[in-house]
């Protein structure tokens, strides 16, 4: 059972590096269309019932560098879920290449796996580069200039985010996160540490497309194709917050040289991506904003530095990385406008549903998953007596909710216009999509039926981290 | 897989014989939840080419409310009236890492709510079934709303009640946008901001309450009863308030109610006015009555200011006539009033009152709201510049409008008469001025219902009106059944008796069945008055 906890990530990694090869080396055929997807899916699907059975043993490997616990595997099955559904939901006509369309998402939950199982600061700062790095080559196959910003930004990022970990390194004298924690428990807060970490805390929320951060990240998810969209917004900023949580768990000792920082970045976000998310018209730009504020409240959960609110964070985490990735591509092409999205629910049926759902399950919307995690971020929060950043954390759940209704008018409610008018044509319908739109459809809905296992589970991986 | 996990972990006496006992199931509360659910999923998936089956739609959500109506029944005549505790529970875990459980029950109160919903859950279908476009997405949302509404009065658990209270907003939201009147859009996003602001409220009072009692458990039997300090009560007792104040609608927080109550479509307008708003005051006599008596104490001036401020406005709001429907809509807000002065006044007999009053309160006001929705439909117009001398053209309507002229007012026979009476015999003693003034706004309701039924009833006929219809059967059964059950209360408020005897026929009443339980509501108000600490 122990040899297979890599088996994982080596299936998710050799599949990708096929098919980039098998494109580059042109050893597909046009027919391929029909089959590499699903056969991507399951490859992914694979990976995840692996991860699922053999990922309970603990233990760490390469020096103490890759560590399975309970907090990898909550992450790593979240990754793996999210890649599976939006390889199979895609609409592959709408993607500039087959090849780097399905590569990249298994690098990129790829990368959010190393976050989750990185036992020091390299490793973690490893996984981000790399999820951020599929993101950029996804957006770069369309819009190479926004991709440019994205690169650009990114490096900004992560040179912030350098910094902080380069002075929590000088602080410890260690660069593995549990023995950085030991040696913490016996530190105190100083200026010197905390301003390298504010600029650490800028480079993940920036990463993390949280607002006002989101000035590279939200631009270049709508100019992306679908699943780069999704990779953005969805898989990337899985892999900051990923990062965040674990940073966040060391810096437990002391908290107070990140949290105030945190705190105005989150209640920002949760406001910002609402109000936003009510403002702009354009379908994907509004669940972009939507998942900026609910990713706000992932970050919201770390400001309380106790394991509930990590587990809050992770819990919705999952529920987020689902949504935020599978969203856009379930949109697909009708991302043109509104009127791209009248009468969807009538042509797409499942589609419909399974955006709708994205929508409502990213605004925070009973009963879906997004409702049931920012719920218990939120008590989370209330245990804390963090009850200001609840409250706007609230303030921007209805903003969202007003704005998610918005798109479900014109989802169900309007008749659909002529193909001519609209636009941009609908997605195309395969079996395959369906079927990823219906799955996409259940794993929102059951989240929360299902929230005492995957509560439980993510309440284990905050405890994995150190935290009582 | 819920409710297999509920039947196995409740406990259930073994039947007897074949069939004995299947109504005490421990799925009785999550089959009125959930029967909706699974039916607006049934309506949502079944083909229907071209609106073919439009009619088979219309039929599923009919026969779901008459299926739930018939559970309601059993229900409520196996309901154990003198018994003060919850009954029917169920209770799984759901979110145990956060004290969150899928806790279900009902209690006296609970009982005059879940009668209510079933009621008006059906009355809205018949309501509904002149709708023509979208029929398969209209009563999808409808049995949605009526799953949501359902879920937060049977509720025991904080989280499944701000589940369930907060879904509610989303189908009736979308219902406003899809067949509502002109003014639609101001409508829906009124609805979503108010009713927003008052789960925000919600959430924030029962995430202090649940901090304070220990972080622990969100079960309403371990937080209602938590020993909690005064302060913290007054802030949670703020917060509901606000909560409560957006949903019944109580002024200043009843921004919403005259757009929806005019401009949704009349199926979803009693709903809302029937049952939806009533959980307002069902919350605050849950959460802050039953559990949080000094902050109570301290707060009755400040709920029966509220109550009326909200009769008095409503009252004048509706002398200035100009729109039908929205005439209606101000009068459907003074039972609101009502219920919150008797529980502004905090003794056994007003919160009694307040009790049957969420019953026939709800009523009087999905009865006023339907009348005027459906004459304005009937006379193609909802001006009461044009509308005059209906009377004779219209004599169904007319007998229904004015017997919801009267529901609202509490006319004797009707249900609102004895709900009146009991909140006003318990408030004049410990609420005078409140009473004064709730009873000051009725007698200018009277006068501004005088003056519409005497303008567009009564009055000479308008030649140029547009060309008018009476009542349809189906809307004369659905505002007759609105009547007929308010009438019922009224007249049998213990429930019918065989002759001579006081052995009940099939209905043990309503006033029986709540009796019970305000008894354990109001037993910390029947002593010596709690001073809160300073």
């Amino acid at each position: 059972m122990r040899n297979l906890v890599l088996a994982p990530e080596a299936l998710v990694v050799a599949a990708a590096v096929v098919l980039l090869l098998g494109g580059r080396l042109g050893w597909y055929r046009p027919r391929a269309r029909r089959y590499l997807p699903a056969a991507a899916a399951l490859v992914t699907l694979v990976a995840l019932g692996v991860e699922l059975w053999a990922g309970a043993t603990l233990g760490t490997y390469f020096g103490g560098g890759f560590v399975q616990d309970r907090f990898a595997l909550f992450a790593k099955a979240a990754a793996l879920l999210a890649a599976a559904i939006v390889l199979a939901v895609a609409d592959w006509t709408a993607e500039d290449s087959l090849s780097i369309g399905l590569a990249m998402p298994l690098l990129a939950a790829f990368g959010v796996m190393v976050a989750a199982s990185a036992g020091d600061l390299v490793a973690l700062w490893a996984g981000l580069e790399l999820a951020a790095a599929a993101g950029v080559v996804m957006v770069s196959l369309r819009r190479p200039d926004l991709a440019l910003r994205l690169l650009v930004s990114g490096g900004v990022a992560s040179s912030l985010l350098l910094i902080g970990l380069a002075f929590l390194y000088a602080t410890a004298g260690t660069s593995d996160l549990t023995a950085m924690r030991d040696v913490l428990f016996s530190g105190a807060p100083t200026i010197a540490l905390a301003i390298p970490l504010f600029l650490a805390v800028s480079g993940l929320a920036l990463r993390a497309t949280l607002a006002p951060f989101h000035l590279a990240g939200v631009p270049a998810s709508l100019g992306a194709s679908p699943l780069g969209a999704g990779l953005v917004l969805g898989l990337v900023a899985a892999a900051a917050a990923v990062v965040a949580i674990k940073v966040a768990a060391v810096l437990n000792p002391i908290p107070t040289v990140f949290s105030s920082y945190l705190e105005v970045i989150a209640a920002v976000a949760m406001v910002g991506g609402g109000a936003a998310a009510l403002a702009v018209r354009s379908p994907r730009a509004r669940m972009a904003y939507l998942a900026a504020g609910q990713i706000g409240w992932v970050a919201a959960g770390l400001v309380t530095h106790y394991r509930a609110g990590l587990a809050g964070s992770l819990f919705l985490l999952g529920a987020f990385a689902v949504a935020a990735t599978c969203g856009p591509a379930v949109m697909g092409r009708a991302d043109g406008g509104e009127p791209a999205l009248a009468g969807m629910g009538v042509l797409r049926p499942a589609r419909a549903a399974g955006l709708a759902l994205a929508m409502l399950s990213l605004a925070g919307a009973p009963p879906l998953a997004g409702f049931f995690g920012e719920f218990a971020v939120g008590a989370a929060l209330a245990q804390s007596g963090h009850f200001g950043l609840l409250a706007l954390g609230i303030l921007g759940s209805v903003l969202s909710l007003a704005a998610a209704v918005g798109t479900l008018r014109l989802i169900y409610l309007q008749s659909p216009l002529e193909e001519a008018r609209r636009g941009s044509a609908l997605p195309v319908l395969t079996r395959l999509s369906t079927l990823g739109a219906v799955a996409f459809c259940f794993v929102i809905a059951a989240y929360g039926l299902l929230s005492n296992p995957i509560l439980g589970l993510a309440d284990q991986g905050a405890e994995a981290l150190g935290l009582r | 897989m819920i409710l297999l996990t509920i039947a196995a972990a409740s406990p259930s006496p073994a039947p007897v014989v074949p069939g004995a006992g299947i109504f005490t199931s421990p799925l009785l509360m999550s089959l009125l939840v959930w029967v909706p659910v699974a039916s607006a999923i049934a309506i949502a998936i079944l083909p229907n080419p071209r609106g073919r089956y439009d009619v088979l739609m219309k039929q599923i959500a009919f026969f779901t409310n008459l299926g739930l109506v018939f559970i309601l029944f059993v229900a409520y005549n196996q309901f154990e009236a003198f018994l003060p505790t919850a009954q029917y529970e169920e209770k799984v875990p759901w979110l145990q890492a956060i004290g969150a459980s899928y806790h279900l029950g009902v209690d006296g109160p609970g009982m005059v709510m879940l009668i209510l919903s079933g009621l008006v859950g059906i009355i809205s279908v018949l309501a509904s079934l002149g709708v023509r476009e979208r029929v398969r997405s209209y009563f999808c949302l409808v049995l949605l709303t009526q799953s949501a509404i359902n879920g937060a009065i049977v509720a025991r658990d904080m989280f499944v009640l701000i589940l369930f209270w907060s879904a509610a907003a989303v189908p009736i939201a979308i219902l406003i946008l899809g067949w509502g009147g002109p003014r639609r859009h101001a409508a829906a996003w009124r609805l979503v901001g108010y009713w927003g602001l008052g789960t925000g409220a919600l959430v924030v009072g029962t995430m202090t309450l649940y901090a304070a009692a220990g972080g622990s458990s969100f079960d309403m039997d371990v937080l209602l009863k938590a020993a909690i300090s005064p302060r913290i009560q007054i802030v949670v007792a703020v917060a509901m308030i606000i909560a409560a104040a957006t949903r019944l609608p109580l002024f200043p927080l009843h921004g919403w109610a005259r757009d929806v109550y005019a401009e949704a479509p009349i199926g979803v307008t009693v709903v809302v006015a029937g049952s939806a708003a009533r959980l307002g005051a069902y919350l605050l006599l849950r959460v802050v009555i039953a559990a949080e008596p000094a902050a109570a104490h301290l707060l009755s001036p400040l709920l029966a200011a509220l109550a009326a401020l909200t009769v008095g406005y409503a009252a004048l709001a509706a002398l200035r006539p100009i729109d039908l429907r929205r005439v209606g809509a101000y009068l459907s807000m003074i039972p609101g009033g009502i219920t919150m002065l008797g529980l502004a006044a905090l003794s056994p007999l007003s919160i009694a009152g307040s009790v049957l009053s969420l019953f026939a309160g709800g009523m009087a006001a999905a009865l006023i709201v339907g009348a005027c929705a459906t004459l304005s439909d009937r006379a193609q117009s909802r001006s009461l510049q044009v509308l005059s001398g209906l009377a004779p053209r219209m004599p169904i309507i007319t007998w229904l409008l004015v017997i919801a002229g009267f529901a609202v007012l509490g006319v004797p026979l009707l249900g609102t008469f004895l709900a009146e009476m009991l909140t006003f015999f318990g408030a004049f003693k410990n609420q005078p001025i409140g009473a004064f003034a709730v009873a000051a706004g009725l007698v200018v309701a009277a006068v501004a219902l005088a003056s519409l039924f005497r303008r567009i009833l009564f009055g000479p006929p308008n030649p140029d009106a547009p060309g008018v219809s009476d009542a349809s059967l189906g809307e004369t059964w659905y505002l007759a059944l609105l009547a007929g059950a308010l009438l019922w209360v009224g007249v049998f408020p213990s429930g019918p008796k065989l002759p001579g005897t006081d052995t009940p026929l099939f209905d043990q009443g309503l006033v029986n069945v709540m009796a019970a339980g305000i008894s354990d509501i109001a037993s910390p108000y029947t002593g010596a008055t709690p001073t809160p600490a300073p």
